[in-house]
């Protein structure tokens, strides 16, 4: 129960502080019961027949046998796995340099990132369809450039998705990995330096093992992310590619099967558990 | 230096300012083009025009869910500083068992991807009766915003000198007037900053109001809407006002914390 506040300096031990209880109430009731209480709600409708609610795995049967599921879920991975890619090769030189400017400049550059992650997700997705339209910014550019005579389709197909997915996760691998970046002690590099170690060998012995702790955890966090995905497909999808969270959403709202729902989401969340923990124990060594 | 170590750095600030035009371009890119005269999404815009706006500004559906998204934004992201300030002091200054689980339930919701979170609340509240409801929106909102202003106010208390609360307690003080004569009054730019956190979550919000609003609409929901319908420039209208409204919150947030820390898994 709880104990004393390290506030209260009245002699008395083991009494239970009502006020902190209260405090702490109305938190605790609105996480349990809106929280708690519909997951474990959900992973009870995965085991139970919807009609007379009795247990049952027949569920997870049809999730595990049914072809259009093993698909989609498929197909969520190696999309996840390459934004997680394409994030990690674009973001670590664009932290890299940004670690290495002048004061001055670094905040601007931070300015720049930190201000895109605070545009909603939706309004930076809707931005790629005015950018990679038929007749939006790159295909003007690359017809008046000669390089294409008809504009390339990039939107509502699986590359939409991934510039798209990838332009949004960008920060959260981005600015970690730069917080990491100036952490690391100069000393080391000048110490390798003195050694007689050339700039290549310095970052690829020293620097790059030093930053691969937070590259790993922010990589998992941004694979985490893309599982989960639903505006970004959707909307630069066109409906065309459907993903995890996209069939989450049919199953619900178009076929009514909440029983189906209810797996990918049992699922979908023992990935993400499991990853957050890998993730966690990663970021504990990095820091 | 070389003349190899000098390539190697002229083309890493090549491709590093390529990634950062790449991920400032769709910031940057909205507000132009909303000013167009063109029916379609053309580049370069034809003309000057402010037809969007008046489009919009003109439109009942459009205004009616400016109005729902400020009341549910106002509403939840009070509820939500209420209750993640005052759990945070208990996670702070109590001392129980169990606390890092606590801590880590509450923190939960904002870690779930937000579509498993929609799907359980959706078949939840459609079992208790409160799905449609406005109610229910506020609770869902609510819900994802606390972890944020749990973390903001923690760190915050811990940053307040406990030494100040003690010598209160000496004179007599009880926790109550401790609370709200003391601690609240010392922590209001952090409480201001959670708050304005919380407002711009729940603001943009868009996977849990698509399932749980019934037919409550709100900005980013009707965004959603017309845009899996057909794209058309008045979205790009509200793009730019949700732009300059999230930037605006962000300015107000770097006003009353400066050293704010604005980007949410550094906290974490």
């Amino acid at each position: 129960m709880l104990g004393r506040a390290a506030g209260d300096i009245s002699p008395r031990r083991r009494r239970v502080r009502w006020d902190l209880v209260l405090l702490l109430a109305p938190l605790a009731l609105l996480t349990g019961i809106f929280f708690d209480v519909p997951l474990l709600n959900t992973a009870l409708w995965s085991v139970s027949d919807p009609a007379t609610g009795a247990l049952t795995g027949a569920h997870f049967q049809e999730f595990a046998q049914s072809a259009a599921y093993t698909r989609i879920i498929w197909r969520t991975l190696v999309m996840a796995l390459e934004v997680t890619l394409l994030t990690a090769l674009l973001g670590y030189p664009l932290a890299y340099w940004t670690s290495r400017l002048r004061p001055r400049l670094q905040a601007v550059v931070l300015a720049f990132i930190v201000m895109t992650f605070w545009v909603s997700i939706l309004v930076r997705t809707y931005a790629w369809i005015v950018i990679l339209g038929n007749g939006g910014l790159v295909n003007r550019t690359l017809q008046a450039l000669g390089l294409t005579t008809r504009p390339v389709e990039f939107l509502y197909n699986e590359l939409g998705i991934l510039i798209g997915m990838t332009n949004v996760l960008l920060p959260f691998l981005v600015l970690p990995l730069y917080a990491a970046m100036v952490r690391i002690d100069r000393r080391l590099l000048q110490v390798a330096q003195t050694l007689g170690a050339g700039p290549t060998r310095i970052f690829w012995q020293i620097f790059f093992p030093l930053t691969l702790p937070t590259l790993a955890a922010s990589a998992i966090f941004v694979f985490i992310l893309s599982l989960g995905f639903y505006i970004t497909p959707a909307v630069l999808g066109g409906g065309r590619v459907p993903l995890v969270a996209n069939m989450m959403d049919l199953l619900v709202n178009r076929f009514a099967r909440w029983e189906m729902a209810a797996v990918v989401s049992v699922v979908l969340m023992a990935v993400t558990l499991s990853l957050y923990s890998v993730y966690q124990w990663l970021r504990e060594r990095g820091a | 230096m070389t003349d190899r170590s000098r390539f190697a750095r002229a083309w890493l600030a090549i491709l590093a300012i390529a990634v950062l035009v790449f991920l400032v371009l769709p910031v940057l890119i909205v507000a132009p083009m909303s000013f167009s005269s063109a029916q379609s999404l053309a580049f370069p815009p034809p003309g000057f025009s402010l037809r969007w706006y008046e489009n919009l500004l003109g439109n009942a559906i459009w205004i009616d869910a400016g109005k729902n998204s400020l009341l549910l934004a106002t509403l939840s992201s009070t509820a939500a500083l209420a209750c993640g300030t005052s759990a945070a002091y208990v996670l702070v200054r109590g001392n129980f068992r169990g606390k890092r689980i606590i801590e880590a339930n509450f923190m939960a919701p904002a870690i779930m991807p937000s579509i498993i979170v929609a799907v359980a609340l959706y078949i939840f509240l459609a079992r208790i009766g409160l799905l449609g409801s406005f109610f229910g929106l506020v609770l869902g909102h609510t819900l994802l915003a606390a972890p944020y202003v749990v973390l903001i106010m923690q760190a915050a208390i811990r940053g307040f000198d406990i030494r100040i609360e003690q010598v209160a307690a000496t004179l007599g003080a009880s926790q109550w007037q401790i609370l709200t004569r003391i601690v609240l009054p010392n922590l209001a730019p952090s409480a201001a900053a959670a708050w304005i956190f919380s407002f711009v979550i729940s603001f943009d919000e868009v996977v849990v109001t698509l399932f749980v609003s019934g037919t409550h609409v709100t900005i980013p929901k009707r965004m959603f809407a017309e845009l899996m319908l057909q794209v058309n420039p008045t979205i790009t209208a509200v793009a730019t006002l949700l732009i300059a409204f999230n930037l605006l919150a962000l300015a107000l947030l770097l006003i009353v914390r400066p050293r704010a820390k604005l980007f949410a898994s550094e906290a974490t």
